[in-house]
């Protein structure tokens, strides 16, 4: 009998330990409590800012009862991978919710390493956030998950994405410049300067490479979207300077991968990629900056979030910046808005009062004084109208004017919409196949021929010409 | 007589082992069994796993297995890795299995080491293996240097030559103790009478191992061999964290390929089609294993 109601108690146990595993919607704590510590401190430190806010926060409650009609929560997801969206983030939602005390915005962990997937699977669990990052805007604007933006809110930025005249996503910076970060001491020991064009690029390389005591160039080359860095600089070089609708023009099947054009990118990254350091295919972008700041190589490419990595990581390290220039000797720099950033679901749209405190939310985040908070945390270039005074490094100066003296400032090749939108599997494709080239285990023509095939297949289910898979 | 048939047949259903059984009924039927059927549909429609919109366009993701290069270098990937660890983890197995049961003293202590890897997980022993086979920064390579053998130096996971070789490795390291355990227990179940009476017979070491433990131990031959098999064909966790299939498509498998597909470039509908082709290359390889190593058993 004994060992009968053992038994009972045993299995019970067992069964609710394993129905609490499929358990609903997880509670969410408001924003990570060592974070919240670390924002609170960081607030005290800075009075002025601090005083500011508060001058802020007053007005901004008065307002706040005229924006919904019953205390109103949103949840919020952001790609948290990096410590300084968390940090800046949690403080933006921080003084939001001091100053609308009638709404709660809800941090929920973002999983930032693979954040696309997680976003997705929140989706597919009925999970899906009220306000979030958005990156691969066209694939849930295309499944009705997004609320247009009213034109109030778009009205706030210097460019934004439409689809078929609707705006989904407002940037949350300006696309990330990619340029060379160099070691700045090390360059004035020997007497280097910032190369004016295409060909002094290259034989600052070389002379590196000569000196021998490290490698000219640090390269990420396990991350595939590290990759797609150098990739696009020299598919902008070669290809988008004499053709900027190549991939329409795939599409429409009057251009294929095999355009000398584009074996031109292939050849332009191997001479380039001759100089990376040993190891590259199997180093991740988060070793860069070990590189970089111990004297193992002399320049990373990469964009304006490794300026705060850098100086985390070295304090002392002195750090210069410069684009690389193109071939023919304009300057192409990643920039401008792009389609990821801030949006709306387009379930929360359903309920007014959620609507209008998502708006509320949105709008308050790109204030000058809590959108500062974000920008200089993760060195973004401020893609509103009215943009923050930003207290930044004189390298992130730099960046800036480069933008505004640049020859052309345009997204990265996978993040464009409309009739140059890629199939969304073909941007890692290319990566791979790149990255096959550059080891030498695949030539040039024959990577051309698997793009092509590959590109045949992927336009079966994916065409913005014709409307395939995008109706 | 057919009443008292029917009588027996409803005294039969017991309703306490229904109540055991059907709560794990239940959630394996809507958790394994309500998914793998469901996505049988799914491999026929090109859903890109968001849109409430599921087209249907018949064979056309299987169409795309057979003539894609991709699908291809995964098989070949796949089956490469599968052959190594199944060879070299039942061969180090077994070798460990043998170790364990004829030393003399620390039987316990070699069975415990032997076994630890096998309870990190496949994350957390990826992540290590990663790091000492860094190039720069890695133990192998500080080794090397310090032996003054930099001419040996690797990238171990960035060659593409060395790459599955290199994750097998860490499979062999990570899942061999526990196939040991299997062997072990197997040869301590070998009667000592049989061996005996072969000494007696002058037969050597290497021929009563032969010619008596390894037909009695071919039970535990054919469930290693089908779980290595299996284990083979479905790694993931290493995979993911070492190389994310790279360089290139150097380490992409048939698992990593359908992961990569389905959740990152948004192709449910063709990721869900690999899935299948790799249940039915599952049954058959392991029908066919299952064939060959059952007619070697011998039964006591």
């Amino acid at each position: 009998m004994k060992k009968k109601v053992l038994a009972v108690l045993l299995t019970s146990a067992m069964i609710v330990a394993t129905l609490s595993g499929c358990g609903g919607k997880e509670e969410s704590a408001p924003a990570d409590s060592g974070t919240e510590t670390d924002t609170s401190q960081e607030s005290q430190a800075d009075d002025a800012q601090a005083e500011s806010t508060q001058g802020e926060t007053e007005a901004a409650a008065e307002d706040a009862g005229g924006i919904v009609s019953a205390p109103t929560e949103l949840t919020f997801i952001f790609a948290d991978g990096d410590e300084g969206a968390k940090s800046s983030m949690n403080e933006i939602v921080n003084r939001f919710n001091e100053a609308y005390p009638d709404i709660t915005v809800t941090i929920e962990p973002g999983n930032g390493g693979a954040y696309s997937e997680f976003i997705k699977t929140k989706d597919s669990v009925g999970e899906f956030p009220d306000v979030m990052e958005m990156r691969d805007t066209a694939m849930y604007v295309r499944a009705g998950k997004l609320e247009p933006l009213s034109d109030e809110i778009v009205s706030l930025f210097r460019t934004t994405t439409a689809f078929d005249g609707k705006v989904y996503t407002v940037p949350l910076g300006g696309e990330n410049t990619n340029g060379i970060i160099y070691n700045k001491t090390y360059f004035d020991e020997n007497g280097w300067t910032e190369p004016a064009t295409y060909d002094e690029f290259i034989a600052l390389c070389q002379a590196i490479a000569d000196k021998g005591d490290m490698a000219p160039l640090v390269v990420g080359g396990q991350d595939i979207w590290h990759m797609g860095f150098w990739f696009h600089k020299a598919y902008n070089d070669q290809v988008l300077s004499k053709d900027a609708d190549f991939i329409k023009h795939c599409y429409e099947g009057t251009k294929d991968f095999s355009d000398e054009t584009f074996k031109a990118t292939f050849e332009e990254l191997q001479t380039i990629m001759q100089y990376a350091q040993e190891g590259w295919v199997s180093t991740p972008d988060a070793q860069i900056t070990t590189f970089l700041v111990n004297d193992m190589a002399a320049m990373m490419y990469s964009g304006t979030h490794m300026f705060s990595q850098i100086s985390q990581a070295d304090p002392e390290f002195e750090m210069g910046w410069f684009a690389i220039p193109s071939p023919d000797g304009k300057t192409r720099l990643v920039g401008g808005g792009g389609i990821g950033g801030l949006a709306i679901s387009a379930e929360v749209a359903k309920d007014p009062d959620k609507k209008a405190a998502a708006e509320a939310f949105i709008k308050f985040f790109y204030e000058p004084e809590n959108y500062k908070v974000y920008c200089e945390t993760l060195s973004a270039i401020p893609s509103t109208v009215e943009t923050p005074d930003l207290d930044v490094m004189d390298v992130f100066q730099e960046v800036i004017d480069a933008n505004a003296a640049a020859d052309d400032l345009a997204p990265m090749w996978n993040g464009r919409v409309g009739e140059n939108e890629l199939p969304p599997d073909f941007r890692n494709f290319t990566y791979k196949t790149l990255i096959e080239v550059l080891q030498g285990t695949r030539d040039i023509d024959s990577a051309c021929d698997e793009l092509n095939k590959t590109w045949q297949v992927s336009m079966q289910s994916f065409n913005p010409i014709t409307g395939v898979g995008i109706e | 007589m057919n009443s008292t048939n029917k009588a027996a047949k409803k005294k039969k259903f017991d309703k306490t082992a229904f109540a055991f059984i059907a709560p794990a009924f239940l959630l394996f039927t809507l958790f394994i069994i309500v998914p793998t059927v469901s996505s049988v549909y799914y491999s026929f429609t090109s859903w890109d796993g968001i849109s409430p919109n599921v087209k249907f366009i018949g064979l056309a993701n299987y169409k795309e297995i057979f003539t894609s290069d991709r699908f291809g270098n995964a098989m070949k990937n796949t089956i490469i890795l599968t052959v190594f660890i199944s060879i070299f983890e039942n061969s180090i197995a077994l070798a460990l299995a043998l170790i364990v049961d004829n030393v003399r003293w620390g039987k316990n202590f070699f069975r415990s080491a032997f076994y630890i890897p096998v309870l990190i997980s496949g994350i957390v022993s990826g992540f290590i293996w990663k790091i000492m086979y860094n190039y720069n920064f890695g133990t192998f390579n500080a080794v090397l240097d310090n032996l003054g053998l930099e001419a040996w130096k690797q990238d171990w996971l960035g060659n593409s030559a060395l790459t599955l070789i290199m994750i097998g490795v860490v499979l062999i390291w990570k899942g061999a103790g526990y196939y040991m355990i299997i062997y072990l227990a197997s040869l301590q179940s070998v009667s000592q009478d049989l061996i005996e009476a072969a000494q007696i017979d002058g037969a050597s070491p290497w021929q009563r191992f032969k010619s008596i433990t390894v037909p009695l131990i071919s039970g535990a031959f054919t469930i290693n061999f089908t779980l290595s098999l299996i284990n083979g064909l479905k790694v993931f966790d290493q995979i993911n964290v070492m190389t994310d299939g790279g360089p290139g498509f150097t380490s992409e498998t048939l698992v990593y390929l359908l992961y990569k597909v389905g959740f990152n470039e948004g192709r449910q509908g063709f990721g869900t089609a690999v899935g299948i082709m790799l249940l039915f290359i599952i049954i058959v390889l392991n029908t066919i294993q299952q064939k060959f190593l059952r007619s070697r058993e011998v039964q006591m």
